[in-house]
């Protein structure tokens, strides 16, 4: 690793209508450097960012590279600079093949007038790909690839265009353990080359693990720049949120659980999962953890009724369920999905529309919708969940990621559940609204509800639940109670011996 | 694995469509006697070939997530503007010059409304087909015309070693389209502009520049599948392309394409096309009223979807 920083920003100042994004930010990355970028949502890191990849122009500041001053004025100068952004939203093109998107734009000409050149496409994909690691036919749609490895097309894809600073915004956000595993070795083996590294990340585990350098920013200050050597997780959750939280949420104590509210049986769907037994009490949050693919998810949404089961029974309050989603609902199961924009809300919609959308039918018996009752309803679940938005008739897409959550827990709260499940219900939210969100399962269960919790943060799972389930491949490997909740028994149960 | 299983695996493999055209053509050869002959056969063909010249361009632009509902009307006053011209200067050459400007000014129209005043697809091609259509009938007065040169009915009852005409210039159209769309650029960003938008403007490239090439390719093949109708009918007639739109998005659902994200099948869309034209074949031999094929037809899309549907749920 040199010395001299590869690229600079000083005194970066950039000013929305009403918001001052960023306040005079340094921010410096050397080659073969992985610089972690921390802070809350809103502290100004996506438009730190968008300012270096000439998204957006910043109103005072400027910029160097290897230390001579440049100018920035839009993506096309950042991209001169070997410049990347990996982008959350990937920009791939599902059915194209995977050279096809590497290429994309820079297609090679064949001799053949207006034609292009697609063999050569898939030789010179094929060594992009050689590159990170990535040991799959260049021919593949992207449409039939998971998402760590639509993540890598994109990687080889910026990689291939001569990027030397690659901008990654929470790239392990949608990834399982393993998958993660894979990412890290290859974001190592880019290093070894030269390549700089900005990585934006909400989870510390990973800051600490993998950074070179760490910057926090707050409110659109750079607060500190550290070394992983000379902090801590609860150091630097200090630094983002300006004052000492306890991160470490501890569980309070609960009321021991009552009767049995979910109970599955035996069951099973094709393919996905097999013999599945479990049980959930009243006032008891159960977690059920696996590498992402064990089938965790999928006999969520077979208990919800989303799915057809080939065998077994699921029965809530000793009544058997899971004919259909309608069903499930009637009889007052919730399903809070891992997907929130896709899945959870109507986006576009306002917050009160969202709010009362599954209590329709007990809010309003005659079928004939009265605007202000529906009002009514939703302001009393927005001052509950304490969702931050001016007025219930905001729409949904203008909230943080952590109010978005609110809204769909709050949506399930007019509807009268008796069981919760959650799927992941703190991804892509910050820690500030995380301990909210776990402040109000809290809540739920001290009302007499039932919560399953999926999650991949295991130390999530340690700290909120009571008991867990693991899952392997499509299987439960096992059940963890109390003392025996631990990461490590998780981590065991979950791989393969 | 079990010779069930084995079985099964390679049916999933066998698209929608495929089933739809054999199981028509297994009805109609048991139910009536003219269908399965070498005659009837080429007949079917070659009545395929205007709707397939309609189909491909519209293949592509659907894949982009638009819709052409102009595209019958704009075969329709090609067609009339053709005749127009054909006879009043006895060049057949001329005629269908006049006949492609005609298609190319319809469908870079579409395309300038759509990419540039980012008006919806449907509601500019509405405008565009009545346009289209009122011009037909203002400049006819809702009468045929007739008396064009004999050359150009030729282009329609002509074979070339034993092959109908008709049939070598759609050939020539499919293996045109089928390069456009997978050996060129442009084809590549007819993917991506129904798959990821964001990709291409990631890319720098200019998304506006490519969807009015992908109308204005459908309108120039419109104007092109007008020669074939006016050989066809031997005149021109102000409402003989009505409701070709409807076969052609009705084709191109049948062969497989989907209304999203750009995943788009052009062998689909001929098979499709094929058979559309088995169907009407049939029932014409059956003696079935064409307002009533019309309904089957819709029944058609409708019956290959949901076999698509279910099998991609397995």
């Amino acid at each position: 690793m040199t010395n001299s920083p590869l690229f600079e920003l000083r005194g970066i100042s950039k000013e929305f209508p009403g918001v001052k994004a960023l306040d005079n930010v340094s921010f410096e990355i050397k080659a073969g450097e992985v610089h972690m970028l921390v802070g809350e949502n809103g502290a100004g890191k996506s438009t730190l960012m968008k300012v270096l990849c000439g998204a957006y122009r910043a109103d005072q500041g400027a910029f160097f590279h290897n230390g001579a001053q440049v100018a920035i004025d839009g993506p096309a100068d950042a991209r001169k600079f070997g410049i990347a952004v990996i982008f959350q939203e990937f920009t791939l093109v599902p059915y194209l093949d995977i050279a096809q998107n590497i290429f994309l734009g820079r297609e090679f000409k064949s001799r053949v007038s207006g034609l292009i050149d697609r063999r050569r496409i898939h030789a010179e994909a094929k060594r992009a790909l050689d590159m990170i690691g990535l040991h799959i036919d260049p021919r593949t749609p992207v449409h039939k690839l998971g998402v760590a490895q639509q993540q890598m097309v994109e990687i080889a894809k910026a990689l291939s265009q001569e990027a030397r600073i690659l901008v990654m915004d929470e790239p392990t956000a949608a990834l399982s353990d393993r998958e993660t595993d894979l990412l890290f070795a290859m974001i190592k083996r880019l290093k070894r080359k030269g390549v700089a590294i900005i990585y934006i990340s909400h989870r510390l585990s990973e800051v600490l693990a993998l950074g070179d350098r760490i910057t926090v920013l707050r409110d659109g200050r750079k607060i500190a720049s550290l070394l992983p050597a000379e902090t801590s997780p609860d150091q630097l959750v200090m630094l983002m949120v300006g004052r000492p939280v306890d991160a470490t949420y501890t569980r309070p104590s609960r009321p021991t659980p009552g009767e049995v509210v979910l109970e599955v049986k035996d069951l099973s769907g094709p393919g996905r999962f097999s013999d599945v037994n479990l049980t959930v009490c009243a006032g008891e949050i159960v977690g059920l953890c696996g590498l992402v693919g064990s089938g965790r998810t999928e006999v969520a949404r077979a208990i919800f009724g989303a799915d057809r089961v080939s065998a077994g029974e699921i029965r809530l309050n000793g009544k058997r369920i899971g004919a259909s989603a309608e069903d499930s609902v009637r009889r007052g199961i919730a399903l809070i999905p891992e997907n929130r924009k896709a899945q959870g809300l109507a986006v576009a919609r306002s917050v009160g529309d969202n709010i009362v959308l599954v209590g329709l039918r007990k809010l309003f018996p005659s079928g004939i919708f009265v605007p202000r009752r529906a009002m009514k309803a939703a302001r009393a679940v927005i001052d509950k969940l304490r969702i931050a938005t001016p007025s219930p008739r905001r729409p949904v897409a203008t909230l943080s990621g952590g109010n978005q959550q609110k809204v769909v827990i709050g949506k399930w709260l007019n509807a009268d559940a008796k069981f919760y499940i959650f799927d992941e219900p703190t991804r892509g939210i910050d820690v500030g609204a995380k301990a909210e969100i776990f402040r109000l399962l809290d809540g739920l269960v001290h009302n007499g509800a039932g919560i399953l919790m999926i999650s991949s943060e295991q130390i999530e799972i340690v700290r909120i639940c009571d008991r867990a389930y693991v899952m392997r491949s499509g299987r439960i490997a096992g059940e963890l109670k109390h003392h025996e909740l631990t990461e490590a028994n998780i981590v065991r149960l979950g791989i393969h011996q | 694995m079990s010779t069930h299983a084995l079985v099964q695996f390679k049916l999933a493999r066998v698209p929608g469509v495929a089933f739809a055209l054999i199981t028509l053509c297994i009805v109609f050869a048991l139910t009536s006697p003219g269908f399965a002959t070498a005659i009837n056969i080429a007949n079917v063909l070659t009545q395929s070939t205007i709707l397939l010249l309609l189909a491909l361009p519209m293949t592509l632009i659907i894949m982009t997530e638009g819709l052409d509902l102009s595209i019958g009307a704009v075969l329709t006053f090609s067609s009339i503007v053709l005749a127009i011209v054909a006879i009043s200067t006895g060049s057949a050459v001329l005629g269908l010059f006049a006949a492609l400007a005609v298609g190319l000014c319809f469908g870079t129209l579409n395309g300038v409304l759509v990419a540039r005043l980012d008006i919806p697809p449907f509601i500019t091609t509405l405008g565009t087909l009545g346009i289209a259509q009122g011009l037909s009938l203002v400049v006819t007065d809702g009468q045929s015309v007739v008396g064009i040169p004999r050359s150009i009915e030729t282009i329609y009852s002509g074979t070339v070693v034993g092959i109908p005409l008709p049939i070598i210039l759609a050939a020539l159209a499919y293996a045109l389209t089928h390069a456009l769309l997978y050996q060129t650029r442009f084809g590549t960003y007819v993917f991506a502009l129904g798959g990821n938008r964001e990709a291409l403007r990631v890319a720098g490239i200019s998304m506006r520049g490519m969807l009015i090439r992908v109308y204005a390719f459908g309108g120039l093949m419109a104007g092109f599948a007008a020669l074939l109708m006016t050989a066809r009918l031997n005149s021109a007639h102000p409402t003989a392309g009505i409701g070709m739109e409807f076969d052609a998005i009705a084709a191109i659902a049948v062969g497989g394409t989907s209304f999203e994200r750009g995943n788009g099948w052009l062998f689909g869309t001929l098979l499709g096309v094929i058979t559309v034209g088995v169907l009407r074949n049939g029932l014409n031999l059956l003696a079935v009223p064409s307002s009533a094929q019309v309904a089957c037809v819709g029944a058609l899309v409708i019956v290959a979807l949901f076999i698509d549907g279910l099998r991609g749920e397995q």
